[in-house]
């Protein structure tokens, strides 16, 4: 049940990715990565992350993917039109350059299965044996609380500062200038 | 194959209480709506028009789906469904009573939050798939509106949730009643474990989280899109907002997730500040007036009244007030419910800190 469920979100993902950068239809494909994502999170709760996983659905879905069809709704058609005219020449530049990033994400997937399938690393074998692992009825989220207020303390703060410095810069971009 | 037959019973039980939830309501809104307003209501169809919203859903299944010859007719047929379906999701985390709930998660309320902001994408889907000028319109301020609207909601959930120190829903409701598992403390000094009643009300505990509870339910109205923030389908500048186009059964899935969303903004108002599936009658002595009332039947009938209560004054609201331009709209939300909730926030945590310790 459980793996089949698996195959159903990974193909689901895997499928409505694939379609999304193949659809003409930019408004289409917008509402399409929805399913991309809301797949993603589904498989983030195999990998019993759910907090991971509810927050995906919280910050793409509530707030990246809303704001990206308004910046869609609200462009010119013009500027579409041109963005959707590439050219079609297959040695173009934006084309070398993802076909360098995939097959690079490639080579580092296939270098983990490859390494991974003789031995598993030291640390994974040493958690296993002193029973650090995380269970599926494990509260999850409070561990994260802990462990974001003891032993993170110091990048969780500065990631707040960085969020707050995002913060003051876009109220900045959107202020009104004094015309006075 | 028990737990199957569960799994497929337990959402058809929630989609029949919401169906009939919704019958109710809109019997309940129209014959609020002919109080306030000195008139009647409906009142030919059954004894005092009780049938009203039984013919009115029977009218709008035998309609023809009309699809407008410009619209995008997936989006557009997909739409009512997103909608119904993340406010229909959202309940499969809310306690009824004492552990009777469809999902205990212990991350239940944070998956609520989530799952309801899903509900912006079908709007969206709604508004840009009707290819129509009001429609776009009604769903763009939908959206800008359900977006300002849920920090306050969030915020206000936090300063609550950090009284409570968990996101488990059923937890929360544990523990505002005689079965809490910590101690609970009126206004942060007397313990009231074995007084319960309203008393151990989350609002009672710390007091501010009164405030909490109103800005929490002046921005679930919003979050609702009802009156007196029902700018995204006002109908005398935009029609009909973002459902301009739909009709027939597409329309009422529309409607049924407007009232389904009232219902579980209202009951998640109850769950995390007024107590929950707990009784409001305290222990008084030898008078185990709260021993009495808490239980399975009574969990669920107090729900139920708490939730209907928060629905009624939802109505009331809506048919007392009128609407909102957009820029008090927004100037309500970011200059007066945010940083009110913030200081809200900043109060728990020192309450949590010096006053619990």
């Amino acid at each position: 049940m459980e793996v089949a469920l698996f195959y159903a979100f990974a193909s689901l993902a895997i499928l409505s990715a694939l379609l999304v950068v193949s659809l003409k239809n930019t408004a289409r494909a917008l509402f399409l990565f929805f399913i991309v994502l809301f797949a993603m999170a589904g498989l983030f709760l195999f990998a019993l992350a759910d907090f991971v996983a509810i927050t995906q659905i919280l910050v793409y879905v509530g707030g990246v993917l809303i704001l990206m069809i308004f910046a869609f709704m609200l462009s010119n058609k013009e500027l579409l039109a041109d963005l959707q005219n590439k050219s079609s020449k297959f040695l173009s530049l934006p084309n070398w350059q993802s076909l360098l990033l995939a097959i690079g994400f490639l080579a580092v997937l296939a270098y983990g299965i490859y390494e991974w399938q003789e031995h598993y690393p030291q640390w994974i074998t040493e958690n296993i044996r002193s029973g650090a692992i995380i269970k599926a009825a494990d509260n999850n989220i409070q561990e994260l609380g802990l462990h974001f207020m003891t032993k993170y303390l110091l990048p969780f703060e500065v990631i707040s500062i960085f969020l707050l410095v995002a913060l003051i810069g876009a109220a900045h971009l959107s202020r009104k200038e004094d015309i006075s | 194959m028990s737990t199957l037959i569960l799994y497929i019973l337990v959402p058809v039980a929630i989609f029949l209480f919401i169906a009939l939830f919704t019958l109710f309501a809109v019997y309940a809104e129209r014959k609020i709506a002919g109080f306030v307003q000195d008139r009647l209501g409906p009142m030919e169809t059954g004894k005092f028009g009780l049938l009203q919203t039984f013919a009115d859903i029977l009218k709008l299944i035998q309609k023809e789906l009309i699809t407008p010859a410009a619209a995008d007719r997936i989006l557009f047929a997909l739409a009512p469904v997103v909608i119904f379906v993340a406010v229909f999701i959202g309940f499969c985390v809310v306690p009824w009573a004492p552990d009777f709930m469809p999902a205990n998660v212990h991350t239940g309320l944070f998956f609520l939050m989530a799952v309801v902001s899903i509900d912006a994408i079908g709007i969206l889907m709604a508004g840009w798939g009707s290819n129509n000028k009001y429609s776009l319109l009604g769903s763009i301020r939908a959206i800008s509106q359900m977006i300002s609207y849920e920090l306050p909601v969030g915020l206000t959930l936090i300063s609550a949730v950090m009284i409570t120190q968990t996101l488990n829903l059923n937890d929360i409701a544990f523990n505002q009643g005689i079965l809490a598992q910590q101690d609970i403390y009126l206004l942060g000094i007397w313990r009231v474990n074995e007084i319960g009643g309203f008393l151990s009300w989350h609002i009672f505990q710390a007091p501010h989280l009164l405030i909490s509870y109103v800005i929490f339910f002046i921005a679930t109205l919003a979050e609702c899109n009802r009156a007196p923030f029902d700018i995204p389908e006002a109908e005398s500048e935009l029609i009909g907002g973002f459902h301009t186009e739909y009709g027939g059964i597409r329309f009422a899935f529309i409607f049924l997730a407007e009232y389904a969303m009232m219902f579980l903004v209202a009951m998640l108002g109850v769950v995390i500040f007024l107590g929950g599936w707990n009784t409001p009658l305290p222990n008084i002595g030898s008078l185990r007036l709260a021993d009495w009332t808490t239980g399975l039947g009574w969990g669920i009938f107090w729900t139920l009244l708490k939730s209907l209560t928060i629905v009624a004054i939802q109505i009331w609201i809506r048919w007392t007030l009128p609407r909102f331009r957009a820029d008090q709209l927004m100037t309500l939300c970011w200059k007066i419910l945010i940083p009110l909730a913030f200081v809200c926030m900043a109060i728990s945590g020192l309450w949590r800190i010096l006053i619990l310790v």
